[in-house]
């Protein structure tokens, strides 16, 4: 019972702390912080609901990034204002072309359509073990893009998708990626979270205590499906234009690292994972564009942040190969015991 | 646990000292061009281009007595950084205008933020006639749309070629080859010519031979084929075509202006004509460009690689010449030049720019590939181009 109610204090002061930093960042940051912590906030979705996929049920997705284009594609085409759908979604279907959503209905169709395509796949997917299914869902991937760069009427094909409203701002996506975070954190801990972890550790043995293996890891598939569909609706509404060849291979890859990095399982390691990496990365692109410590001048080096950071991705998982935090969770309270035992 | 807090702490701190700003008295452009990723062979010539422009341009005293400065950032070919880079050339660096990149995804994940601060971007390599429309007022091309090279090489065809019917076929992969092919198709049989067959393949499909089969089972064979295709897949399928004893006009755009057509299709290349910017050749090509062509080879060493080196060249003299005009570096009285822009000289042809439309007025090199050489085959300005 205190247990619980130190947990609920410690999650709404952590809440509460990181309102206060996204505002004062909002007021005084300027545009280039809010873009960044915007990006932060759509990519801790994504790598959230990932980890739910790959780092609960052990089966590890290639294929995410699908949904994210779904969740991006179904809620740009559904609130495209009426007058560009005239000019640049002529053939849309009729109950299509005369329908704008606002922003939270659209990215909540997103989301939903993107879990009914991972409920169909899963029926069958979910039954495959290890590199198997990460081979299917990359193949899912690429009827994803080969759909949407021939599905004219709807995506304009290859084309540049553009005019799609800028509904996001960093208090709709922080609150989605605090959401997401509650949730998964909620199932992690639940029966359903520790019958899909049992699974993943000792297949046989979960089967012999009576769980469901299939059943937990099609939920697990279809939750993290949803809140794919949802950040890809999100990032479509942030970045406004964009084509079929955004959601490929360097997008999965991306989002992919910083699970990696972060730890499998783990939903603090997600958090710093996705933090360390877009602010490294940042850091170091800004610095390639040359730079001066006194007298010693680096010239401009373009492509070294991308060398760098993977060489760092070789040492990383060298030294630690289970990322930051394995499946560990971080908690804030042993910090400051800690700090009570040292002190006192 | 502590040192990896502190660790983080120390991250943000150097990111918060790298974010700070720098003020300086030169006139500053920002350049957005992707010298990583896919675009990098498009935009990494442009870049160079734009590079020896400022440069030639401060040697000679610079603009209103300031010196040009070229903030430039990496687009990685990726639209979140490019988003972050707009935003720094906007806040940090406070550009007085943007130019930049060759494909429409990356423009537009810059320029709408150019147009939130009423900064001018100008596009120097993307070609589609589409795009302005989508930035009011704020995005401008220096270079030609696809609408009049398509209509360029249609009248070509037509007129010089005396083509009455033609193969089409279209990479369904990019914005850039869909809209070209459909541009040609329209001015082709509104000149009373007709498409036999119109076919398609994906960017970066290895295999022609059947897109080839249904070719040849064509009676009568067509007098022309208009392939449009970016220039990492049209070596190959020249080779392919020519290889199945096709011999007809090959005709298609500034996406063929790669060495690599020649390089991958060998003598197959011959009888092979494309749209672009300026024929970029040291002996053949026009007093400005063999001009260019020098300056470029003392300062880079190699010769320019592409007609994108042009385009990047002229746009920043593009740019100087509105700032001149305007007799100020203000962001809204440079945009006003800018429209006003007339018979204005550069490497890939003179740019005028009529009272509303922010897509130049611009010649149409015609190129002809014969006896293994690139040749100005024609100048066209076209007659009629069809509406974007």
């Amino acid at each position: 019972m205190r247990r619980d109610r130190s947990t609920a204090i410690v999650s709404l002061a952590a809440i509460g702390i990181t309102f206060l930093v996204l505002w004062l960042l909002h007021s005084f940051g300027g545009y280039y912080i809010e873009r960044i912590v915007i990006g932060i906030g759509i990519n801790l979705i994504l790598v959230i609901s990932l980890n739910l996929a790959n780092g609960f049920t052990g089966l590890f997705s290639l294929g995410h990034i699908g949904f994210m284009a779904i969740g991006a594609y179904a809620s740009a085409i559904l609130t495209l204002p009426l007058s560009l759908k005239s000019t640049n979604l002529p053939d849309l279907p009729v109950f299509l072309s005369k329908i704008q959503m606002p922003f939270l209905p659209a990215v909540l169709v997103g989301g939903l359509i993107a879990m009914v395509v991972a409920l169909l796949i899963g029926l069958s997917l979910m039954r495959l073990t290890g590199p198997y299914i990460s081979v299917a869902t990359m193949g899912f991937l690429v009827i994803v893009q080969v759909v949407l760069t021939n599905w004219d009427s709807m995506t304009r094909g290859a084309r540049t998708f553009a005019g799609v409203p800028e509904y996001t701002n960093v208090w709709n996506v922080w609150i989605w990626a605090i959401l997401v975070l509650y949730i998964v954190w909620r199932i992690k801990f639940s029966s359903f979270g520790r019958k899909m972890m049992a699974a993943r550790d000792n297949e046989i043995a979960a089967r012999s205590l009576g769980i469901n293996v299939m059943a937990s890891r099609l939920l697990a598939f279809c939750i993290s499906a949803f809140f794919t569909g949802v950040a890809g609706a999100l990032w479509a509404h942030f970045i406004t234009a964009f084509s079929p060849k955004s959601f490929y291979f360097s997008q999965t890859f991306s989002v992919v690292t910083m699970l990696v990095v972060g730890g499998l399982g783990s939903l603090s390691g997600s958090v710093v994972g996705v933090m360390l990496i877009t602010i490294l990365s940042e850091i170091l692109r800004n610095a390639e564009r040359g730079f001066s410590i006194g007298p010693l001048v680096i010239p401009e080096v373009y492509g070294a942040s991308q060398v760098i950071m993977a060489v760092l991705f070789v040492l990383f998982i060298v030294f630690r190969p289970r990322g930051l935090f394995g499946d560990a969770e971080l908690d804030v309270r042993r910090f400051f015991k800690k700090e009570k035992e040292v002190s006192g | 646990m502590k040192k990896t807090v502190l660790f983080l702490a120390a991250i943000l701190v150097i990111f918060l000292v790298s974010c700070g700003g720098s003020g300086s008295k030169n006139i500053k452009l920002g350049m957005l061009y992707n010298m990583t990723g896919s675009q990098a062979s498009l935009d990494g010539p442009s870049s160079n281009g734009a590079k020896l422009a400022a440069k030639e341009i401060n040697a000679a005293g610079g603009v209103l007595g300031k010196q040009l400065e070229l903030v430039s950032y990496d687009g990685k070919s990726d639209a979140e950084t490019i988003g972050k880079a707009a935003a720094q050339l906007v806040e940090k660096d406070k550009v007085v205008a943007m130019f930049g990149f060759s494909d429409s995804d990356m423009v537009m994940a810059a320029a709408p933020i150019a147009a939130k601060a009423k900064i001018v971007f100008i596009t120097s390599g993307a070609t589609s006639p589409k795009l302005p429309s989508q930035v009011p007022d704020y995005l401008f091309l220096s270079c030609f749309g696809d609408n009049v090279q398509a209509a360029a090489a249609a009248e070509y065809s037509w007129n010089t070629l005396n083509a009455k019917s033609a193969y089409l076929l279209i990479d369904k992969g990019m914005e850039y080859t869909l809209l070209l092919g459909k541009y040609f198709q329209e001015r082709f049989t509104e000149l009373g010519g007709s498409v036999v067959l119109e076919d398609t393949y994906q960017t970066g499909d290895k295999d022609f031979s059947a897109q080839i089969t249904k070719l040849k089972a064509l009676k009568p064979a067509p007098d022309m084929l208009f392939i449009s295709s970016g220039p990492d897949d049209i070596g190959t399928i020249v080779k392919q075509v020519r290889d199945a004893g096709i011999t007809s006009p090959i005709f298609g755009g500034d996406g063929y202006d790669t060495p690599l057509l020649m390089e991958i299709a060998g003598k197959g290349a011959n009888n092979v004509y494309y749209t672009t910017h300026s024929l970029m050749d040291k002996n053949a090509g026009s007093p400005e460009v063999q001009k260019f062509i020098a300056a470029y080879e003392a300062e880079y060493n190699t010769a320019p690689e592409n007609a994108f080196a042009g385009l990047g060249y002229d746009t920043v003299y593009l740019l100087a010449d509105a700032i001149k005009r305007a007799n100020s570096a203000d962001p809204k009285k440079i945009r006003e030049a800018l429209q006003t822009t007339k018979d204005l000289p550069g490497v890939t042809g003179s740019i005028t720019f009529e009272p509303g439309s922010p897509i130049p007025q611009k010649g149409v090199a015609i190129i002809e590939i014969q006896d293994d050489a690139l040749k100005l085959a024609a100048e066209v300005v076209p007659e009629k181009v069809p509406a974007p």
